[in-house]
């Protein structure tokens, strides 16, 4: 690996199934994807036999949970079992000059979150291989679909001063230390109503639900970033919820209108399809579809959002196709509708089986007619009351809180996460790490924890935990003592987390 | 050389006899790919059982096995003193037959512990020593389950595996299982290293569920851990980093030339019969603070008693002795040190560990009477943090089961003069009735939790944000110190030293002191993060404990709590207990004569 030229040594991410390429000579054949697809065979190859070879070795000790992480002088290799034997590994280089700081569960947080992203989309990974077994369909599907999560992932935080192009030459940057620390990947964050707007609100999901006659019609509501309401369960909200950030709120086709991002992007794929030597004719077998591909959503007259990502409408109709997932929790293919208003925008969910030809037009007809004036009002309602990017501030306070079990969290805007000091962010990062390790030991009942630390700084790191509720923050008041501290803690619990977070 | 109890020779001799005395035991690979090398073990799942998991706790599992029910455990219990039990469970009937270093080591595979049990198998700490004692002749010396080996179900399972093995493969150690067993599996660790050295990098840590798998290579020794015990990965490798440091008292660091002109050196003769040494250390993992706090402890005595100690081997020193040191069991009653040198209390660690598991330096024992004549040694003997390349020669003089004398010297063919030295000591020690000082220190125990004034402004102020109802005296009944203070551990920076209380209720029972060091550990850890640290104040609450440290350039204080203990309570205790040790710091503490001035 250290012969490997400069450039490439930052990420290398790989998805390998462990019941393929069994025989000598076939082990070729394990590998469904690898970044950077240029890198020579066998490199490729010592990275899955590496990572085979230790989830093989750590059974014979932990036969229940195999190997996780690797962690070496200058890389840490994160694994996560996304199916049966479909393993994701993630090879990052370590490098503290340059902020190359990672926590390790931040990085599987990615992992999971293209999977789940991959499986929405496409479906299982093992479905997909025993659909077409040679692989060549999932080898398709993922190499453009995880190089385009890749590429683009960092877009949503474009606005941020701190941002930069994600690939700088060849080059990845994956969100660190500064950015992971006081967020937290895989769960939504949510838009605080008034009493009044949300009894609006309520009233809207029904109408949208009804628009539908007699189908089942879920949905989900953003406003900007953040989520206003949704049927969804919490595992299929935060799938969408991602998605939509990334590629369909305001915000996102606003940048991605914008930017002479394209061309970058543009010139990186196609790098990448040319350097697959076989991926140009698996191509023409399969019919590839791209969900994350970047510039491909508009928002047409009639405020629907139009894409030909998924091509046109069978029967000649010059149409867009309107795309389908999958629901986790239901297990079902669904379309998938969506509808902007200034910064409102709304997803729908209709069963796909339950849907007959103009079917969905119908629904648009509806959604226009019965609900739009009511979307235009809503909109109109929190745009007057948004406190903007720094509506959740709380001043004196870098926090974040996150409940697992709904999935939800909210933080300090970045914009002021990024006034702390260096030092700061760094020991909470590593007491995050310590708290990760805590919380993986004990059940998740019984978590009861606190841990306030002094850094050599004088910066108070804080990290509460009890059951689901997670609260982390940095305190920069240096006259500080422990108790004021405390107080501190506890007067946040009480005013912004219904005081879930007891400080004794 | 020239010894009564000639434990002297071997080592060294056979040090410079490198020839491959076992080739057969040759893994024969030396593959660079991890694959075939797990290939080659023949992996099963274990399959067919019903429970793959590991048993969630090692002790029992041990415990039940041999009928163990626990023994009394070390000093830092208030009673122990009564029953110096530890020294008399690690004793067996002298070998009539074994009289050197190397053969009595070698013969019976590790002749003794100095310990009553290895960590597996201690538990209770409240059993009488009546029924410890009933038990001694079940205890297996050294290693256990050498039957055991990597395709064995119970072996997996084990919480804590050590290995020493060559940058060719070769097993060196380990904790458990018979080496030459485990010569497959040693080469995949073996593989795994390399296959990561190959690509340009260094393997620290490999993480699976509750399983840490820690390497730490050394030149061309490898060392490995693998563990569920919930320890950090940090204090895991300082683990390692002292078991290496272990095999360099016993080898000196020039092991590494075999190596150099031989791959494929077998260096387990080398090693042979010091299998109690090293499971002595293991198990001092889990209940000695020096381990991973890296400093030592002394034993608490009147200042005139430490000083007249210190003056006469202050004395010694300078008549060309490097090193003098009287201990009891781990603890320093005093130590002196020729000019401008200095000794790590690592190295203090591991040579006091290497005399208290090495039967043969104390072979003639009596339980009491104090004054009884005993052995002595003389055995070189290498301080790796001092200079890991040479032997120094130690003697070494049991005055009885727990106090005895180390003197270090560059020259082998010093006995005589350290003899004489020893004999000096010996009549200061007589004279000023040292000796029973020291045997009522042991019974008498350390600073208790319990002793602690209670500021009675403090027990009657109501606690302000106390919402568990409770008020604060109540707290304060029947756990420990006052305002649920359990127990604390003092680093005085400077010195080198620490001081800890002696254990009270509720924290008894040996697991639950392994527990609480564990807590201590993290702690530890926690605040001296590398490149970060050391923070200067930690709070950490769990279900189990209140904890509450602090970081300073002169001390470094470690506290624990009742889980449910007032904060405000606590921090007052705190400095209660940093005021309670500066005042009895000439009692608890080796002052000023310091070598230890690095």
């Amino acid at each position: 690996m250290a012969s490997m030229s400069s450039g490439d040594e930052s990420l290398r991410l790989c998805v390998f199934d462990l019941r393929r390429g069994q025989t000598e000579g076939q082990e070729l054949d394990k590998i469904l994807f690898f970044h950077p697809p240029e890198l020579d065979v066998s490199t490729q190859l010592s990275v899955t036999g590496l990572s085979e070879g230790l989830i093989t070795f750590t059974r014979l000790f932990s036969p229940e949970a195999a190997c996780e992480v690797i962690e070496a002088e200058r890389h840490s290799h994160v694994f996560f079992e996304a199916e049966t034997d479909i393993w994701m590994v993630m090879v990052v280089e370590k490098n503290k000059d340059t902020g190359a700081i990672w926590r390790i569960d931040a990085l599987r947080g990615m992992l999971k979150e293209v999977h789940s992203l991959f499986v929405m989309f496409h479906g299982s990974v093992r479905a997909l291989l025993e659909k077409e077994p040679t692989g060549g369909l999932t080898r398709a599907q993922l190499y453009p679909f995880i190089t385009d999560y890749l590429s683009t992932f960092q877009k949503r935080s474009r606005s941020e001063d701190w941002c930069c192009d994600l690939f700088v030459g060849k080059k990845l940057q994956l969100p660190n230390f500064r950015e992971t620390t006081l967020s937290e990947r895989g769960t939504v964050q949510m838009l605080t109503l008034a009493r009044d707007t949300a009894l609006e609100v309520q009233s809207l999901v029904q109408v949208l639900d009804s628009c539908a006659g007699n189908l089942q019609c879920l949905s989900m509501i953003l406003f900007q970033d953040l989520l206003v309401s949704t049927t969804l369960s919490p595992d299929d909200t935060v799938n969408l919820f991602t998605f939509a950030v990334m590629r369909l709120t305001s915000q996102a086709l606003l940048s991605s209108d914008a930017s002479s991002w394209s061309h970058l992007r543009k010139g990186t794929g196609s790098s990448e399809t040319s350097s697959r030597s076989t991926s140009g004719s698996i191509d023409s077998l399969h019919h590839v579809i791209r969900p994350l591909q970047n510039d491909k959503w508009k928002k047409g007259k009639d405020g629907f959002l139009v894409t030909d990502i998924w091509g046109l409408e069978t029967g000649g109709s010059p149409d867009p196709a309107i795309p389908i997932v999958w629901l986790q929790e239901t297990q079902e293919r669904v379309y998938l509708l969506a509808y902007q208003y200034k910064s409102l925008t709304l997803l729908l969910l209709l069963p796909e089986t339950d849907i007959v030809n103009g079917g969905l037009s119908a629904v648009k007809q509806q959604v226009i007619e019965q609900a739009s004036l009511r979307i235009m009002k809503i909109e109109e309602k929190i745009s007057r009351g948004w406190g903007g990017e720094n509506a959740y501030h709380v001043k004196g306070y870098r926090y974040l809180v996150v409940d697992t079990d709904l999935e939800v969290s909210r933080a300090s805007p970045s914009g002021k996460v990024a006034t702390l000091a260096k030092e700061s962010l760094l020991a909470l990062n590593k007491l995050r790490e310590e708290v990760d390790l805590e919380k993986s030991r004990a059940k998740r009942q019984e978590r009861d924890l606190e841990i306030c630390i002094r850094a050599k700084n004088n910066a108070w790191v804080i990290a509460r935990v009890s059951r689901d509720k997670e609260l982390y923050m940095a305190l920069e008041k240096a006259s500080d003592t422990l108790l004021d501290a405390t107080d501190a803690v506890g007067r946040f619990s009480n005013r912004y987390c219904s005081g879930a977070f007891l400080m004794d | 050389m020239t010894t009564s109890d000639s434990s002297s020779s071997s080592s060294s001799s056979s040090a410079n006899d490198f020839a491959d005395r076992n080739p057969s035991t040759d893994p024969g690979t030396n593959s660079d790919r991890v694959q075939s090398q797990l290939e080659s073990m023949n992996l099963s799942e274990p399959s067919g059982v019903s429970d793959g998991s590991p048993t969630d706790d090692d002790d029992e599992e041990v415990a039940s096995a041999n009928g163990i029910e626990g023994g009394e455990e070390i000093e830092a219990l208030p009673r122990a003193g009564e029953h110096p039990v530890e020294m008399e469970a690690g004793e067996e009937p002298p070998s009539p037959t074994s009289s050197g270093y190397d053969g009595e080591r070698g013969s019976s595979g590790g002749a003794s512990s100095t310990y009553k049990a290895d960590e597996d198998e201690i538990r209770e700490a409240n059993v009488d020593a009546d029924t410890a004692s009933q038990h001694e002749a079940a205890w297996l010396p050294g290693k256990r389950h050498v039957d055991e080996d990597d395709a064995s179900l119970s072996w997996r399972k084990r919480k804590k595996h050590f290995f020493i093995l060559s940058n060719s493969g070769k097993p060196i150690y380990s904790r458990y299982g018979d080496e030459h067993k485990l010569a497959g599996f040693s080469a995949t660790l073996q593989a795994i290293i390399s296959f990561v050295e190959n690509g340009g990098d260094r393997v620290n840590l490999v993480k699976a569920g509750k399983h840490q798998v820690v390497f730490l290579v050394k030149g061309p020794i490898y060392l490995v851990c693998i563990s569920c015990t919930d320890e950090t990965y940090e204090y895991l490798r300082g683990q390692l980093d002292l078991l290496y440091g272990q095999m360099i008292v016993i080898l000196t660091k020039s092991i590494d030339r075999c190596f150099e002109k031989n791959a494929k050196f077998d260096m387990t003769p080398l090693l042979g019969g010091t299998d109690a040494v090293f499971s002595s250390l293991v198990h001092s993992f889990s209940w000695n603070p020096a381990t991973f706090l890296h400093a030592y402890t002394c034993l608490p005595l009147p200042y005139a008693s430490r000083k007249a100690t210190g003056t006469v081997l202050q004395d010694v020193c300078a008549s060309g002795v490097l090193f003098a040191l009287l201990m009891c069991r781990h603890k320093v009653v005093s130590l002196a040190g020729a000019q401008k040198a200095s000794l790590h209390p690592d190295d203090l660690l591991l040579l006091s560990n290497f005399v208290m598991s090495s039967e043969s330096f104390r072979q003639v024992l009596n339980i009491l009477p104090i004054y009884k004549q005993t052995s002595e040694s003389f055995s070189p003997i290498c301080l790796p943090r001092y200079n890991p390349q040479a032997f120094l020669h130690a003697y070494v003089h049991f005055f009885d089961d727990d106090t005895y004398v180390i003197l270090l010297t560059t020259r082998s063919d010093a006995f005589y003069h350290l003899k004489d030295g020893r004999v000096r000591i010996e009549a200061v020690l007589v004279k000023s009735n040292i000796l029973t000082t020291v045997q009522r220190s042991i019974a008498e125990g350390g600073l208790r939790v319990e002793d602690l004034p209670i500021d009675r402004r403090l027990r009657q102020k109501p606690s302000s944000t106390n919402n568990q109802g409770q008020d604060s005296t109540e707290v304060s009944v029947g756990t420990g110190g006052p305002f649920g203070l359990w127990h604390f551990m003092y680093r005085s920076v400077y010195l080198d030293q620490y001081v800890s209380s002696e254990f009270s209720p509720p924290v008894t029972s040996h697991r639950q002191q392994k527990s609480l060091y564990r807590a201590y550990q993290k702690l530890y850890a926690s605040m001296h993060e590398k490149g970060l640290g050391p923070h200067k104040t930690q709070y950490r609450r769990d279900e189990n404990y209140t904890l509450l440290c602090w970081v300073t350039p002169d001390f470094e204080l470690y506290a624990a709590f009742d889980p449910l203990a007032d904060k405000a309570m606590a921090i007052k205790i705190c400095n209660q207990v940093c005021q309670r040790v500066k005042e009895v710091e000439n009692e608890v503490f080796l002052q000023g004569a310091s070598p230890f001035s690095w």
